[in-house]
């Protein structure tokens, strides 16, 4: 036998391009975490979401494959005071599934009403919002001025103006109002937002991808259809991009499209999300930031002459500090340095960081998550996710909720699954987080596999709750039995000038020398609204000093100091901030 | 008549041995005959077609001749016959490689393995292609087992640890620990070390090691510019750039250096400066978004918007079409039948 005689030892190497994924994924290590501060928690959730009434189990497709990418995303859901009640309401964004339902047997969004003593009652058919569809997305303000809270709620067809009749019903205002779009359409986002500070509050859409059954590839097909070897469902990458809409509110009740005019058509090639409005820039007119899935995040700028331009790029708030596009997901934006100025935090795919991106002043940002601390569990997708004082120690908290696109991921890769459990990281004070996940209580360590969440205190103990989507169950409601000492604040704008629930609107309070600052947002978090009534943690500071607020109508307010421990209505104009009640 | 022309008469003579007939096809190969060395090994097969050394030794003359295709089909055929030889998987597992099946290649070596288990030298080759195919629980596992048969060279540690960490493993700050003290005056591995020691949040352990590296090689430019990036993170900003700098001056091509020099001038205030080193770079490497992306901000904090908007396109473009500057590819498990 002759054949090893000629053996030849050849070293080859060949490289290859990267193996195809549909969601930008970095592959990224979790990165040292910070020694633990040592301090107390006070902090524990419990989720009392069945004790509390929620119990309608949400729809997202099949339950154990997704064939396309939409029945992936899930949907957001809402904290808002829809009959003004001064208790916190719950609306649930409902989806449904590709082969459809027998007639009448199609889920629907849920309204429940908070009847007090932590108790909500299901009045989804009463209200007449028992609206059937693939709902995504929903995002509050009073579109009428009338002093009670619409909702808009996005659809993979034709979205939905729910205008509040204020008796604790709504009305379906769509065609009238001229907000239901193409019909064909997957919308995801949508804020309020008063962007010519006419006080009457414009509309923004987003939408996801184009989206047709009949013509999407099935798992597989392409490089694109593949996670870690295996196939899965197509996209959102190689699937046809989104696009963004603007509709000027003409102050009678109806709504003009606006995209074209306005620039925001200019913008393409996006897989958009969220979108939040605020005022980023500091130069007093409502600026929008949309975090976009595998594509460059999108912020646009008021140009203050019913224009937009794109200068997320330019601003530091399109990639991460590494320069890498990202899967982007959910918004959060607050002022979590206590400098005066809004900050922002993306959640994004798996193997990525969440961003944290520092307002540097005159509309520059900065990502310094790696910096903060935040970048230490990149093992999980994160979508909703809110800058929360949940110890009311002064400093904004970060909470996550997580959960993975792919419910057979655990049988791909061993150190993935579906459901995991939240995320809860301390605002240490000096620009740093710390993970106490792990300290805060049954209710961040469940597992799940979430999407939308709302931040507000259904309770109204002054204690931040949190409402969490979870794909094929019910809701979670997740309760803060904080026994922490510290003490809070609430304040509830009403703008005059300004549109009613003073969407857009910046609060700075003063307290023994910390500055807090907060806006009101329309939506944030993943596709969701949080309360509407900001609340500010004190520390032991018994009382606010100063209040000042910058009103979307571009006016800055100066409001007196109020004691802690209370709720207040601060109206437009007045200069006095008038206790409200809380009732439990 | 000369030796070889008896040959072939005699082999023509019993045309009916496969093996006589493959015998002489060697000695043909041998002395460098190879037409009509193939010709005999055709002619034994056409006799007898699973004979294994006609298959093998045509398969392997076709894989010299760079005739890839045809040594692919009928290494295949071999190891069809004698699943369990070594060189046949081996070979094999070459050839599969240059025609770019890499997964085939592995697949077959993976059966070279199990004929020859205590094969340092495939163990590292797999290690390098399972990491070249994304593979990295593979990669790393194969590293490991090329290390636990010899360990007295730098380059198989290497090989581990650029597998291990790959594959996020944790005994990655174990195998640098381990590649430190045997290789003291390696710069390399005390990088190595000193880098996986601040990942694991020990900051004030690792300078050292850092340090160990730049003396032992002046030329290295890794520690300088991870020394920098660590310092970047500190918002140290004049330090960082002196170590970048010199992480450039060794290697002037080094985009992350170029970028975190850029990043640590901005910090300054240096827009000017940072802008004319990112120039430098991306003229070094025009088809690298990243040092676009960060002249897009530059020019639009000087009020350049113009300029500012064309490096935003740009750095845009230049993403799309060449994703490998800016996008990690997918771990992923190397595919099992039956698994």
């Amino acid at each position: 036998m002759l054949h090893t005689g000629w053996l030849v030892t050849v070293l080859l190497t060949c490289s290859g391009l990267a193996a195809g994924q549909g969601m930008i994924s970095g592959n990224a290590r979790p990165l040292a975490r910070v020694k633990a501060s040592g301090r107390p928690w006070p902090v524990s959730f419990v989720d009392v979401a069945a004790e509390a009434g929620l119990t309608a189990k949400m729809t997202s497709g099949n339950e154990t494959k997704k064939k396309f990418v939409i029945e992936a995303n899930g949907s957001g859901v809402a904290f808002l005071d829809f009959d003004n009640d001064g208790r916190l309401d719950v609306f649930l964004v409902n989806g449904s599934r590709l082969e459809g339902f027998p007639a009448g047997q199609a889920p629907t969004n849920k309204l429940y009403r908070n009847i007090g003593k932590g108790r909500f009652t299901d009045v989804t058919k009463a209200a007449h919002m028992d609206h059937s569809g693939w709902g995504n997305g929903v995002c509050a303000g009073d579109v009428n001025n009338d002093g009670f809270l619409d909702l808009y709620v996005t659809y993979y067809g034709r979205n939905v103006m729910h205008l509040n009749n204020g008796d604790g019903t709504f009305t379906d205002d769509t065609e009238r109002s001229g907000t239901g779009g193409l019909g064909d359409e997957w919308s995801t986002g949508c804020t309020f937002i008063d962007y010519d500070r006419d006080g009457h509050l414009d509309l923004l859409v987003t939408s996801y991808l184009q989206f047709d059954p009949r013509s999407t590839p099935l798992p597989g097909k392409f490089p694109f259809c593949y996670w870690k070897g295996s196939p899965v469902y197509c996209g959102p990458r190689g699937l046809p991009y989104g696009r963004l809409t603007l509709y000027h509110n003409r102050g009678d009740g109806t709504f003009e499209d606006v995209s074209v005019a306005s620039g925001i058509r200019a913008v393409k090639n996006f897989y958009a999300f969220t979108a939040i409005t605020a005022d980023l820039d500091s130069d007093g007119w409502p600026d929008l930031y949309i975090a976009s899935d595998s594509t460059p995040s999108i912020f646009l700028q008021n140009r203050h002459n019913g224009t937009f331009r794109d200068i997320a790029t330019e601003c530091g708030l399109a990639y991460n500090d590494n320069g890498s596009e990202q899967a982007g997901m959910g918004l959060a934006v607050a002022d979590f340095d206590n400098d005066g100025r809004i900050d922002i935090t993306k959640t994004n795919f798996i193997g990525d960081y969440p961003n944290l991106y520092r307002n540097l002043g005159r509309g520059f940002f900065s990502d310094i998550s790696v910096k903060a601390g935040l970048a230490v569990n990149p093992d999980y997708v994160v979508w909703g996710t809110g800058f929360v004082d949940l110890d009311n120690d002064g400093w904004q908290d970060i909470l996550q909720v997580t959960g993975h696109v792919y419910p057979e991921v655990a049988q791909i890769s061993a150190s993935e699954s579906y459901k995991r459990p939240r995320l809860v990281y301390r605002n240490l004070g000096n620009g740093r987080f710390e993970d106490v996940s792990s300290l805060s209580g049954p209710g961040i360590l469940q597992e799940h596999s979430s999407r939308g969440a709302a931040f507000g205190d259904f309770d109204n103990d002054g204690h931040m709750d949190v409402l969490v989507m979870n794909m094929h169950e019910p809701p979670s409601l997740l309760r803060n039995d904080s026994h922490s000492p510290h003490h809070w604040v609430k304040i509830q704008l009403q703008g005059v000038r300004s549109n009613r629930a003073a969407i857009g609107a910046t609060v700075s309070i003063q307290s023994s020398g910390m500055r807090q600052t907060q806006a009101v947002l329309s939506q944030s978090s993943f596709l969701s609204v949080n309360d509407l009534r900001l609340h500010f943690g004190l520390g032991a500071a018994g009382a606010v000093d100063h209040i000042t607020v910058a009103w979307p109508s571009g006016v800055t307010e100066e409001f007196p100091g109020v004691p802690a421990g209370e709720l207040y209505l601060l109206v437009e104009g007045s200069g006095q901030a008038k206790p409200l009640p809380l009732p439990k | 008549m000369s030796t070889l022309t008896l040959i072939a008469a005699v082999a023509f003579a019993f045309q009916a041995n496969p093996d006589a007939l493959s015998e002489s096809a060697a000695r043909l190969a041998q002395r460098g005959r190879a037409d009509e060395a193939a010709a005999l090994w055709q002619r034994a097969l056409t006799a007898q077609p699973g004979h294994f050394p006609s298959l093998f030794n045509l398969g392997f003359l076709r894989q010299s001749q760079n005739r890839n295709e045809e040594a692919a089909v009928l290494l295949a055929r071999a190891a069809k016959v004698k699943p369990s030889d070594f060189s046949t998987r081996y070979i094999h597992g070459t050839v599969l490689l240059k025609l770019d099946r890499r997964d085939a290649a592995l697949h077959e070596w993976r059966a070279a393995i199990a004929a020859q288990p205590g094969n340092f030298k495939l163990l590292q080759i797999m290690a390098v292609e399972y990491s070249n195919g994304h593979y990295y629980r593979e990669a790393c596992d194969a590293a490991r087992l090329a290390l636990a048969l010899k360990s007295d060279t730098p380059d198989v540690w290497m090989i581990a640890i650029q597998a291990c960490h790959d594959a996020r493993d944790p005994s990655v700050l174990e195998l640098t620990r381990g590649a430190a003290e045997k290789f003291p005056a390696n710069a390399r591995a005390n990088f190595e070390y000193g880098y996986q020691l601040r990942r694991a949040g020990l900051r004030e352990e690792s300078l050292p090691y850092l340090k160990k590296a730049m003396e032992a090689d002046a030329s290295y430019e890794e520690p300088y510019f991870f020394y920098g990036e660590s310092l970047l993170l500190e918002d140290r900003y004049e330090e960082a750039a002196s170590h970048l700098r010199t992480a450039l001056r060794i290697r002037p091509d080094y985009m992350p250096a170029c970028i975190a020099l850029a990043k640590a001038l901005m910090g300054q205030d240096r827009l000017e400066d940072a802008s004319a080193e990112l120039q430098r770079c991306s003229q070094g490497n025009s088809n690298h978004p990243q040092p676009h992306l960060l002249l897009s901000q530059i020019y639009f904090q000087l009020g350049k918007e113009e300029e500012a908007s064309r490096e935003k396109d740009l750095s845009l473009k230049l993403r799309r079409a060449h994703p490998e500057f800016m996008e990690s590819p997918q771990t992923r498990p190397f595919p099992v039948p039956g698994k």
